[in-house]
């Protein structure tokens, strides 16, 4: 259990605000498309940062309903388009927590896809069903009208806004902060010396539950503190 | 005709008093149709009844909550005063005048002035335009010189009339895509809005407008798929149900029962469903053959409901092939029913166990989208949009053959939970990403887009 310090005891006063945004997002065609593991190999290469946010970060909010079967759709591709359940699977094991920028995600997947092929050459060209069509994603963050001044508004903002603001300041917000924790742990450990619950919320698992269910666990932990 | 197994309630002919809107007979007139004694209490109005008014953004808030609604406010907040002009070449008829008809007017209360123009043109014009479409959509077409004049021609004319004073221009759809030729006395941004599958586009015709669409400052497409390559900015607007119109609102369930009893229809017992004009492209007669294997393994009955078999001799022929292989089964429930049935075949897609939409082609799907909506398990045909709303096993099931749509129909009849579960994740799917408060928000930010407020 944390122990609150003087000036920002359980419920107290927190240092600063925790100020509740979203994002919003648009979705735009690129360029590059593939119609074979090696056409995705050196489309990764080559499209554009907000591509592979679009299909990793984003799409997990864009399918934040579903509790399984879903990580990034370039895993969804590899097994619904081309039938490699081994490759599918490796990709789909990629957290996107674990990377604090773009480049490393990219590194990572490049790795994967080009280790597979080097294993399985007769699967670099083999036809896909259907392409796989790369696209990039335009950003607006919006306000909230949820500020937290302490913990019990944190939790009433986190009870109230969208899943939309969850993601982006659960998940997106590490590509932010270059760091591996989120804009939640971050204030809850720094701004109300939360450090255990900020820690239990850095390890919620998104890919075994729906954004819905993180929401809950969240709120959950943080009742526990205020109990 | 089996007097047991279809029905056909047939819109009034192009030619009658009924069909001219300025001599419409009374709405809400109906008629008793000659059915078989256990339908007859079904009234299907004759004439389309009067639109009600649009709705406004709080009447959302029940579907989308309040933290959605603010977003939308938000955005607006930093457009308030801009002005837009949305210009197709329709006013009435078709999907694009009916999501324009719901859009401007919650554009305008969030107070982005948006006007709605729509082109005008000759009988020549509109023949060289649909064929222009078909042509786009990969039919085989010779592009004449005559017709490249006709389309420039109305296009100048048109151009001549309408203003650009506007912040944000947006041409829907091929015909008035010449408008842009204005573009160097407007200070507006420019964007093309196309509604059409240009995956398979006849070179010419593509030929012929590619060179206007690149004067654009952007282009909206429906899916990833329906793109070209381009020097401008493509963004992708999904298209859109509005989960308040009489084929998508929330229904009593004495609504649903009694357009059930009116067409025979046992809920007791499973209901797989297609809703698609009687169409070769979208394979009824498939979806019937589907049927027929799949209830050698478990009880159903099929509706096959929609329309296009009165005014459109190739559906009427097609609904003639659906008769025939139909036979004699009393529980294949064929329904011809005109345009304006939006409230039947929303009673209908609710009382449905099962969802089918076995097209050989589509363009998005929104029947597809209309089934989630309504959290029906569903299983469609890997065409056109539909791979976008079904993911496969998570949102719904993809199929690739009349074989895999019985073993779908089958399967999701005998494991009722792992359906629901499909229909549930559809429901959610299409909340997040295929309501007309959706379709609000991405035109909002593309304005915010275009003015570099994007990180």
């Amino acid at each position: 259990m944390t122990v609150p310090t003087m000036d920002s005891p359980k419920g107290g006063q927190a240092r600063q605000p925790f100020y509740f945004n979203t994002s919003a997002h648009l979705l735009r065609a690129e360029r590059e498309t593939a119609t074979t593991l090696s056409d995705l190999h050196r489309s990764l290469e080559r499209c554009s940062d907000k591509s592979v946010f679009q299909h990793t970060f984003r799409t997990l909010q864009e399918h934040h309903f579903l509790r399984q079967g879903f990580s990034n759709d370039f895993a969804h591709w590899v097994l619904s388009g081309c039938n490699q359940p081994e490759l599918a699977e490796q990709l789909a094991g990629v957290d996107v927590r674990g990377f604090t920028s773009i480049t490393d995600l990219r590194e990572a997947l490049l790795r994967i896809v080009g280790d597979y092929l080097r294993r399985n050459p007769q699967a670099a060209s083999s036809p896909s069903r259907e392409p796989f069509y790369f696209c990039a994603t335009d950003i607006v963050v919006i306000p909230t009208p949820f500020v937290a001044n302490n913990l019990p508004e944190f939790l009433d903002g986190l009870r109230h806004v969208t899943v939309r603001s969850i993601h982006h300041h659960f998940i997106e917000g590490r590509l932010r902060l270059k760091l591996q924790s989120n804009d939640f742990s971050r204030w809850l450990e720094e701004e109300v010396d939360l450090k255990d619950p900020a820690r239990a919320i850095n390890n919620i698992d998104i890919y075994t539950g729906t954004m819905e269910d993180v929401r809950r666990q969240m709120v959950r932990l943080l009742e526990a503190e205020l109990a | 005709m089996d007097p047991t197994t279809k029905i056909t309630i047939s819109p009034p002919s192009p030619d009658s008093p009924q069909a001219d809107s300025g001599t419409a007979a009374p709405t809400g007139a109906t008629s008793p149709i000659a059915l078989p004694d256990r339908r007859k209490r079904l009234r299907i109005p004759e004439t389309p009844p009067t639109p009600p008014p649009p709705p406004h953004l709080d009447d959302y808030r029940s579907i989308v909550g309040e933290a959605d609604l603010d977003e939308l406010r938000y955005l607006a907040r930093a457009l308030k005063g801009r002005t837009m002009k949305m210009v197709n070449s329709t006013a009435v008829g078709g999907g694009v005048a009916e999501m324009l008809n719901q859009l401007v007017p919650l554009l305008n209360e969030l107070e982005i002035h948006t006007r709605w123009d729509v082109i005008t043109g000759g009988n020549d014009f509109f023949e060289v335009t649909k064929a222009f479409h078909n042509a786009l959509h990969g039919s085989p077409y010779e592009l004449t010189r005559q017709a490249q004049e006709i389309f420039l021609m109305y296009n100048e004319q048109n151009r001549q009339r309408l203003e650009f004073n506007e912040d944000l221009v947006v041409i829907h759809d091929p015909q008035p895509a010449a408008l842009i030729l204005g573009h160097e006395r407007s200070r507006a941004k420019w964007v093309w809005r196309c509604h059409i599958d240009l995956s398979h586009p006849d070179p010419d015709v593509w030929g012929f407008l590619r060179p206007f669409v690149e004067r654009y400052d952007a282009a909206i497409f429906s899916a990833p798929s329906f793109t070209r390559q381009l020097p401008i900015p493509q963004y992708l607007f999904y298209p859109c149900i509005d989960p308040l119109s009489a084929k998508n609102r929330e229904l009593e369930e004495s609504e649903i029962q009694r357009v059930c009893d009116g067409f025979g229809i046992d809920r007791t017992r499973p209901i797989v469903t297609q809703v698609s004009r009687f169409d070769r492209l979208k394979d009824p007669v498939g979806v019937i053959q589907a049927y027929k294997m799949a209830k050698q393994y478990v009880d159903c009955q099929l509706v096959l409901a929609g329309g296009g078999a009165s005014d459109d001799p190739e559906g009427a022929a097609v609904l003639r092939e659906v008769e025939a292989a139909a036979g004699n089964d009393p529980d294949v429930i064929v329904l011809n029913l005109p345009p304006w049935c939006a409230f039947e075949i929303n009673a209908l897609q609710r009382a449905s166990t099962v969802i089918v939409q076995k097209s050989l082609r589509e363009g998005f799907g929104l029947t597809v989208t209309e089934a989630l909506w309504k959290a029906k398990p569903t299983i469609a045909s890997a065409v056109g949009g539909i791979p976008n709303q079904i993911i496969h096993k998570l949102t719904g099931a993809l199929v690739h053959s009349v074989e895999g749509c019985a073993y779908q129909i089958r399967y999701l009849l005998t494991h009722p939970e792992f359906a629901n579960q499909l229909g549930r994740n559809g429901r959610e799917h299409v909340k997040e990403n295929f309501l007309m408060t959706t379709n609000l928000k991405r035109w909002l930010l593309l304005h915010h887009i275009l003015d570099g407020r994007a990180v």
